[in-house]
């Protein structure tokens, strides 16, 4: 079997928090690496490290000691505008409680990582058809013109999904995707993932404390204390779609 | 990120809270309205004054007994009241850059004809005192030689007298009396209006020597006025005069002059200087506004950062760097002081125009005035808005996505 691309690659990744009288050792030496079209769920009770975690593969956060490889770029050393580049071209990210723009058009919502791409400028017009490109994959192609708080949760988040998607990131990042969902609609959202991770191979790492999320992960690795105490291979992961299928469908459907 | 996506963005938000935005502009409309209304009310005002001036002739010498008394202690037989009649002569005579010049006494008096009665400005003067101010006669005639050499009483009325004692009738021939004395009307001057100093119609002239014999009583004449012949030459006709007088009151080297030469030209500066102290303070009051809308630019501007850190956390996630969000935020307030000062100038020319209609005076709109708070109010914007911007894009994604 071939060696896959590492996507991300941390090596004795360490954070401190020092805000003067307390310094909060967050993480204590974490490693580990992701390989290209890995779907990998991050556990952890809270106060484990996995936000903080999150934070730094998500270039939100600078790290304190150790090296982070992201898609091949050492992100370790970099300043906040070229995290902010990074963010832009590598990075997809979909959070728990959705974080759309209020009073901003599902269209707009999702175009905005073309606004601050700097690599390439984009048209009025490429931009409106790469995000509706992106919401039909979603399965929202009649909604392009709504606002957030006109559709629901789970629209919300393929909106959400769409908008990590647009610019083909090396990776989507998601926190608690599913935090705010009812059961069905987390399983509609996985159903998406697994189906973005299948079918075009792109990496996804979400964060979840829910064990039955985390049954539709290829991977699993468990927080505790700031190290990672499990790391474990899923051999049987969850068929989203096969799961919608038996669940029994909603009453005012 | 393009300027005019930004721009975009900035219109969108403010257009999402049309009151705010409404009430935080209306400071710059204020400010900028009133700047450019005060402006043009000041020089509308200076330039009243001008042709005023102008149109009182800038060829005038009013040449008037000094007052000038600070510190210093005038020597015996010195009189205050210097200027003489023939002082007078000898300026039309031996000055050939002056082309008339005429005694002036004027007091204000009660005049009677018949049952109707008027207080006017009696004025005693020479016959060639209609040439000098270029007094065109309505009817009957000036003043003539014969009168002043003869004290005839006689006297040429203003139109405003003639209206208030004769009501219509014709004045020549009438009789006015002026301190019991009658005097004969043979001439009623054409109108002039309002200008400075009040009605230049309500007035009476009479001979000056019979104004100094029979009404003021006094050997000395209160000022003497004179025309130069080119105005070019007002310097020259000043010295001219001072070199005159001061020999006639045989006045040593090192004596003052005993008497004071003011030109037309010199009452328009000082009338200049004032009409623009005043434009400076109308001017400098309106500024005042104009940067309370400044604040208050800002005020909203902070609280438009706090009230959106999270979008502005979403967009730094989305890989918003700090200067797309300081621009976002300087655009917003820029394109809010630009769109009140527009609205602002365009009300500022409206309220001049109807200031002008109501206060019946001249208001001019300067481009200068409209340029300068043009671009005040978009400094205003910029000034006012890049500390809250500053601030947004300071912030630390994390926190801001965390902020509820």
């Amino acid at each position: 079997m071939k060696e896959k691309k590492k996507v991300i690659e941390v090596k004795s990744l360490e954070k401190i928090y020092d805000s003067g009288e307390v310094r909060v050792h967050a993480l204590r030496g974490v490693s580990l690496s992701v390989e290209e079209g890995d779907l990998v769920a991050i556990m952890g009770p809270s106060g484990s490290g996995k936000s903080t975690f999150m934070n730094i593969l998500g270039c939100l956060d600078k790290l304190s000691k150790g090296e982070y490889f992201l898609d091949g770029h050492n992100v370790s050393k970099m300043s906040k505008d070229e995290l902010a580049d990074i963010r832009n071209d590598l990075i997809g990210f979909v959070f728990q409680g959705f974080n759309l723009l209020s009073r901003t058009s599902a269209l707009e919502n999702v175009q905005l990582p073309l606004l601050y791409s700097r690599e390439k400028s984009y048209s009025a017009a490429e931009r409106d058809e790469l995000a509706k490109k992106s919401l039909d994959a979603v399965g929202l192609s009649g909604r392009y013109y709504h606002m957030p708080n006109q559709i629901s949760g789970g629209q919300q988040q393929r909106v959400a999904i769409a908008r990590a998607l647009i610019k083909n990131p090396a990776m989507i990042l998601a926190d608690e995707p599913t935090g705010n969902l009812d059961s069905r609609t987390s399983v509609e959202i996985m159903n998406i993932f697994q189906t973005m991770n299948r079918t075009k191979g792109i990496t996804v790492v979400l964060v979840t404390h829910s064990n039955e999320i985390a049954e539709y992960a290829d991977r699993v690795i468990v927080f505790k204390d700031g190290r990672v105490i499990e790391d474990r291979r899923n051999e049987h992961p969850l068929n989203a779609a096969e799961v919608l299928k038996n669940m029994p469908l909603p009453e005012d459907d | 990120m393009s300027i005019w996506a930004t721009l975009r963005i900035a219109i969108k938000a403010l257009y999402a809270n049309k009151m705010r935005t409404i009430l935080t502009m209306l400071g710059i409309i204020i400010g900028v309205a009133s700047v450019i209304t005060m402006v043009s009310i000041g020089q509308g005002v200076s330039k009243s004054v001008e042709s005023n001036i102008a149109s009182l002739g800038t060829n005038l010498l009013t040449i008037s007994p000094s007052t000038l008394k600070s510190g210093g202690v005038y020597q015996s037989g010195m009189s205050v009241q210097t200027l003489t009649v023939s002082d007078c002569d000898a300026i039309g005579d031996e000055c050939p850059l002056i082309a008339y010049a005429s005694p002036m006494v004027r007091r204000n008096m009660q005049v009677v004809c018949g049952n109707q009665n008027w207080n006017t400005v009696v004025y005693g003067v020479s016959y060639n005192y209609g040439n000098i101010r270029n007094w065109e006669v309505d009817q009957g005639e000036f003043l003539s030689d014969q009168d002043v050499k003869g004290s005839a009483k006689v006297c040429v009325i203003g139109t405003t007298v003639a209206e208030n004692l004769f009501a219509g009738e014709s004045p020549i021939g009438q009789v006015i009396r002026v301190q019991k004395v009658p005097f004969r009307v043979v001439g009623v001057l054409q109108e002039k209006g309002t200008g400075m100093g009040g009605d230049q119609d309500d007035c009476i002239m009479v001979p000056y020597t019979t104004a100094l014999s029979r009404i003021s009583r006094m050997k000395y004449i209160q000022s003497i006025v004179c025309s130069i012949a080119n105005e070019d030459e007002t310097e020259d006709a000043i010295s001219e005069i001072t070199a005159l007088l001061r020999q006639r009151h045989r006045l040593q080297d090192n004596d003052e002059d005993d008497f004071t030469i003011r030109s037309q030209a010199d009452i328009a500066e000082t009338m200049a200087q004032t009409t623009g102290m005043l434009t400076l303070f109308l001017s400098a009051i309106a500024f005042i506004s104009l940067l309370v809308g400044g604040i208050g630019i800002m005020n909203i501007m902070l609280v438009s950062v706090t009230e959106r850190i999270r979008e502005i956390g979403i967009r730094m996630a989305l890989g918003a760097r700090g200067s797309d969000v300081l621009r976002q935020f300087l655009f917003e307030s820029m394109a809010l002081s630009l769109l009140g000062g527009t609205i602002g100038i365009i009300s500022g020319i409206i309220l001049s125009r109807i200031a002008a209609h109501f206060m019946n005076m001249q208001t001019v709109v300067s481009l200068e005035a409209i340029a300068i708070s043009f671009i005040f109010s978009a400094g205003v914007g910029v000034f006012f808005g890049f500390y809250p911007a500053w601030q947004a894009s300071k912030l630390d994604p994390i926190e801001a996505l965390r902020h509820e």
